[in-house]
């Protein structure tokens, strides 16, 4: 177990690595000189100087080849100097200490209320495959799948504006507790939702065919305890392995409800950083973001083998 | 005389008893015909400006009212659809290209290679590619313009000085880019499962090339779940780009895309709802159907998975 532990971490880190050299390299090859990229933002402070610029790039370091920056600068994000913001000046991990409070609470509230909502209706419509429940819950999980944030945020916007005074209508942030939070939170679930609700549904009518829940259907045990007793715990293996790709339309999804509903969390922060061409926020916002998907797919290599201990053999043995 | 069968005659009479596909269908099909027939079709042009009549709401001569610059909603979610269609075919083209060349010589040959593709895939699948595109976006656009520039300079040739290129070539580029693995795996397993069939072998013990095993033999019998993929990659082509126009990095105003109609109607959405539910609801209706659409495909095409 220890060396299989090991070893996926050994993996893991080159995998990191090579993602932030690409953003890096996009980064450093597309974006041009960063000093430049500063003056362009405020001519008037300093005459474009060709020689004072020189003095200014050496001593920033950005005449060194690229590898040798790439490295500092990874030298400098594992101690946890993400460098500063080209349009405020502010430090990028200042910024974005400020920012993440915001996103983490929206990201885990989202990942909770999923597990709650998508699991049970998951199981039911599993239970009860192609019956009118099941095409309902079915149907529904399809659309909230298609409907971008973008647009499902808005349109319940207007839809509350309808019923409710303009200024009622929530916007901004008002920290986890407060009625603002909802709208956001269930328009980020949306995809998560649907995506753990169908990947319940098909586990659910895959293990519905085994012999241990036939047999426990003969010894005459409830229905209700075959479904949370039998049925669920092998049904929940696969889903969490889901964890990854939710952690990915999470990432996403932040983005856009974080802009449509005025949150100033990473989502929003990153938005700004875009239209601003702030790159060193850009790499670190890509970097977390990156980061914190591979780093649940590593949890849920770990994890596996403990909730299925028959893939750990597997494994084992090779 | 009894009609004889093949795949795609029973996919159809499967995908014919599908309600919901069919609307999905149905929903694609009016698309394209908007998409291809617009210039006809849309009552005004959709960038001239009525300063009288600005952000109307809906009425008889604007059935969908007008944008806080006076122009016509309908028209410009019209030429949207163009955008979006675009967008869609040349990115999914481009995707599918490069993901069945590289999944099928993978799958085929193996080796050093095919773990590379593999790796590669699993990397790129494993980052928020949303992310991975808004930076690719970001950090090339100013490349690519200044390059087209020197190109107008040196040929002098108005074609380098449209910007409408410039954005199709950064948007098609990135977005293709973060779209081929799916496909290249899928075409990969569909490869690998067919590699040891019995008409393979016949090919081999024939004395064929890899070549013509892989193009007349291989490649066509992995064509159906390519085509499932395919009707939904559209769909999701066509979110991606409205995506990204609505982070602003996608084609750049006033080429009219329902994603910065979408972020323009997000300004002003208290006073005129109508710039933003118009947009919204078009997307939303047009998605949803590409996924009905998609899931009765694979359900038509794959029959097995259906018990």
């Amino acid at each position: 177990m220890l060396t299989y532990i090991l070893r996926r971490l050994l993996l893991w880190v080159p995998s990191v690595l090579l993602v932030m050299l690409a953003v890096y390299a996009l980064a450093f090859y597309g974006a041009g000189d960063p000093i430049k990229l500063i003056f362009l933002r405020a001519p008037g402070d300093v005459a474009y100087d060709p020689v004072k610029i020189e003095a200014i790039r050496d001593q920033a370091g950005l005449n060194r080849p690229f590898l040798v920056q790439f490295a500092s600068y990874v030298g400098n994000l594992v101690q946890g100097n993400f460098g500063n913001s080209l349009t405020s000046g502010r430090s990028v991990w200042a910024m974005i200490k400020a920012a993440a409070p915001v996103s983490f609470t929206l990201g885990v509230t989202a990942i909770l209320l999923t597990a709650v909502i998508a699991i049970p209706l998951g199981m039911v419509a599993g239970l009860k495959q192609n019956s009118r429940t099941d095409y309902v819950i079915l149907g529904t999980a399809v659309a909230l799948w298609a409907i971008p944030a973008y647009v499902a945020g808005p349109l319940l916007m207007v839809l509350l504006l309808m019923v409710l005074p303009g200024e009622a209508v929530p916007y901004g942030w008002g920290g986890l507790f407060s009625v603002k939070l909802i709208l956001p939170l269930i328009v980020l679930s949306f995809q998560p939702i649907a995506l753990i609700l169908r990947q319940t549904r098909a586990a659910v009518i895959e293990v519905m065919t085994e012999d241990y829940v036939r047999t426990a259907r003969a010894k005459g045990v409830p229905e209700l305890v075959v479904a949370l007793r039998h049925i669920l715990r092998p049904v929940l293996t696969p889903v969490v392995t889901q964890l990854g790709l939710i952690m990915i339309t999470i990432v996403n999804g932040a983005m856009f409800v974080e802009l449509v509903f005025g949150l100033p969390g990473l989502g929003r922060l990153t938005v700004s950083a875009l239209t601003n061409s702030d790159f060193p926020v850009i790499l670190a916002i890509t970097f977390i973001g990156s980061f914190l998907v591979m780093a649940s797919n590593l949890l849920v290599d770990l994890l596996y083998p403990l909730l299925d201990p028959r893939a750990s053999d597997v494994k084992g043995g090779r | 005389m009894e009609q004889p069968t093949n795949l795609w005659r029973d996919a159809w009479k499967r995908l014919r008893r599908n309600k919901l596909a069919l609307a999905g269908l149905a929903v694609v099909a009016f698309l394209v015909f908007v998409a291809a027939f617009g210039p006809w079709l849309a009552p005004h042009d959709y960038l001239s400006q009525n300063l009288d009549l600005r952000s109307v709401p809906p009425q008889a001569a604007h059935w969908f009212g007008t944008d806080d610059l006076g122009r016509d909603v309908l028209s410009r979610l019209i030429y949207g659809a163009r955008t979006a269609f675009l967008v869609a075919v040349a990115v999914t083209l481009i995707a599918v290209g490069i993901g069945v060349i590289l999944g099928a010589i993978a799958g085929f040959y193996g080796g050093t290679f095919d773990r590379f593709v593999m790796w590669f895939t699993d990397m790129t699948m494993s980052v928020p590619q949303l992310l991975l595109v808004v930076v690719i976006n970001a950090s090339l656009k100013q490349p690519i313009s200044t390059w087209m520039e020197t190109q107008y300079l040196a040929s002098l040739n108005p074609i380098w000085r449209n910007t409408m290129l410039a954005d199709f070539v950064l948007v098609f580029g990135s977005m293709a880019l973060i779209s081929w693995p799916p496909y290249a795996r899928l075409v990969r397993a569909q490869v690998l499962s067919i590699r040891s069939r019995p008409y393979v072998t016949a090919a081999r013990a024939l004395g064929l090339t890899n070549r013509i095993i892989l193009a007349r033999y291989v490649l066509p019998n992995a064509m159906g779940p390519l085509v499932v993929a395919v009707s939904a990659g559209l769909g999701t082509a066509m979110v991606l780009e409205s995506a990204f126009s609505f982070l602003g990095v996608g084609v750049t105003p006033p080429t009219p895309s329902w994603g910065n109609m979408i972020s323009d109607g997000l300004r002003v959405w208290t006073n005129s709802p109508h710039l933003l539910v118009a947009p919204a609801a078009v997307l939303a209706v047009v998605t949803v159907a590409f996924n009905f659409l998609g899931d009765g495909l694979n359900d038509a095409l794959n029959p097995k998975g259906q018990k």
